[in-house]
């Protein structure tokens, strides 16, 4: 493996809990605030959910995860995203991430399709002068029709979402780019759409990493794909 | 905290226009209600000091004396109470993007102010209805408010990350608010109590804050420098540490929210 990746896990370990209280979790904050030190043990009701994981990804590659469900694939993007923070390791990532962890995340039911695209844009890094610059492009390539643009998201079927999603990660200068189990929604015409314009990001050399459960289309697409099993990459 | 949010300032502009947009959606007199709150209270609270209970709040015109305390003490619980629910109520975006989470209380203070802002401007009518002599001692409302600020941050970042780990705090703290409203000199002045009064009611910054507003708006009353110094070094340490709570449990949000 190389060392100079632009994503890399060194030896990572995240545990999740089973309950559905934190008290403790809140406890060991406030005891933690002035020391800091790993907490290498399970205790009760915890388990992990990755173990022992490295990854070195290079620029411009694009990588699949694939494993069955609860396997940690969305555990290692949400780890990309900065969104949660492993309990062992390391997670170093340079450049800037656009994700799109599931259908229509961060879109707010209440505000129209247009206000969404700025909010969600900026959310994943865009300033408001780029997205303004390619709000045409991005309402084209969604493929909605303008009049949808200035209606409330939560009239919005799960099929517009997804694309309207896909489609601002796609335009924004991110250098890379996560997708969810994105391809498993929209009609087939938009998933083509949607293959060929990865295969537009790989070009411009910008890193994507793919969870699908698709491993045909996923072969097709990426570069190599990584098994995830109950936490652990396998080989085969 | 300056330094973290500069690279998102656009994502902090979008945030808020999304909040007033969400806000004002499907209402009919929108921006109104900001004033509308602090003027009912007002109108209540003459109502019954002057009919109910007659009892010599003040010696300047009651309308205006509690209008000017009610001013900053609707900053301080509406913000936080927009802010209580922001981190909890955006889980969905908490879960999925990273970004500097204090955007989110944030948002909602500065909705909280641009109501104050709002709510303000019935004030400067009033001022002279009521033939108030302004003084150059208002120039010390700036740095009152900037202290009203911190305080207000301070107190929005602790109780809104915490609610993330205990929804306990939300039911806390409506009765919370409510405590210290009469904690706080909005309906009276500390001016005719006790000494011992005054320093267990000082405890409570707002009650630092309220008065003296009310001093240098109407009354035409400097500030004590030492007690301003003095408060302002405590809601410093405060703000400092409630700060570094929310960097430090902001890391986990996504896992137990």
């Amino acid at each position: 493996m190389s060392s100079d990746g632009i994503i890399m896990f060194n030896d990572v370990w995240k545990k999740y809990s089973t309950r559905d209280l934190f008290h403790k979790s809140l406890r060991e904050e406030i005891t933690d605030i002035f020391k800091r030190e790993e907490r290498e043990k399970l205790s009760d009701g915890e388990f992990w959910a990755l173990k022992s994981i490295n990854i070195s990804i290079r620029k411009g590659e694009c990588v699949g995860l694939f494993g069955p469900n609860g396997a940690g694939k969305t555990t290692v993007l949400k780890l990309i995203a900065s969104v949660t923070y492993p309990n062992q390791g390391e997670v170093t990532v340079s450049g800037r991430v656009a994700p799109l962890i599931s259908v229509g995340a961060g879109f707010h039911p209440d505000l129209t399709g247009r206000e969404n695209i700025y909010t969600n844009g900026t959310i994943i890094g865009m300033s408001i002068k780029e997205i303004r610059e390619k709000i045409e492009s991005i309402i084209d390539f969604s493929e909605i029709e303008e009049r949808f643009m200035d209606m409330p998201v939560k009239k919005y079927s799960n099929g517009m979402n997804a694309r309207l999603g896909f489609s601002i990660a796609v335009h924004s200068s991110a250098e890379i780019i996560l997708i969810d189990e994105i391809l498993a929604v929209g009609d087939e015409s938009f998933q083509e759409k949607c293959i060929n314009k990865i295969k537009d990001l790989k070009k411009n050399n910008k890193t994507v990493l793919i969870v699908s459960h698709n491993r045909k289309k996923m072969e097709e697409l990426t570069d190599r794909i990584l098994f995830i099993k109950s936490g652990e990459i396998i080989n085969s | 905290m300056i330094k973290r949010l500069l690279p998102y300032k656009d994502l902090f502009l979008v945030y808020v226009w999304r909040e007033f947009n969400i806000r004002y959606r499907q209402s009919y007199i929108g921006a109104l209600w900001a004033v509308i709150q602090p003027l009912s209270m007002m109108l209540l609270f003459t109502f019954v000091f002057t009919y109910l209970i007659k009892a010599a709040v003040t010696d300047y015109p009651k309308t205006i004396f509690f209008y000017s305390g009610l001013l900053p003490w609707t900053f301080f619980a509406s913000s936080v109470n927009y802010s209580l629910t922001s981190l909890t109520g955006n889980y969905s975006l908490i879960t999925k993007i990273y970004f500097p989470r204090e955007i989110l209380p944030l948002s909602g203070i500065v909705m909280a102010f641009l109501d104050y802002v709002i709510a303000s401007v019935i004030f400067i009518p009033m001022l002279f209805i009521y033939h108030i002599h302004i003084t150059y001692y208002i120039l010390w409302m700036l740095p009152l408010l900037v202290l009203l600020f911190v305080f207000t941050i301070s107190m929005s970042l602790l109780l809104s990350s915490l609610n993330v780990y205990y929804r306990d705090v939300k039911l806390a703290t409506g009765f919370l608010i409510q405590l210290l409203f009469f904690a706080s000199p909005v309906l009276y002045s500390i001016d005719n109590l006790s000494l011992n009064f005054k320093l267990i009611l000082f405890l409570n910054p707002m009650t630092f804050i309220i008065e003296n507003m009310r001093r240098c708006l109407i009354e035409g009353r400097g500030v004590v420098l030492w007690q301003f110094v003095f408060v302002s070094v405590i809601v410093a340490v405060f703000y400092y540490l409630c700060y570094r709570f929310f960097i430090k449990t902001e890391r986990d949000f996504a896992d137990v929210i």
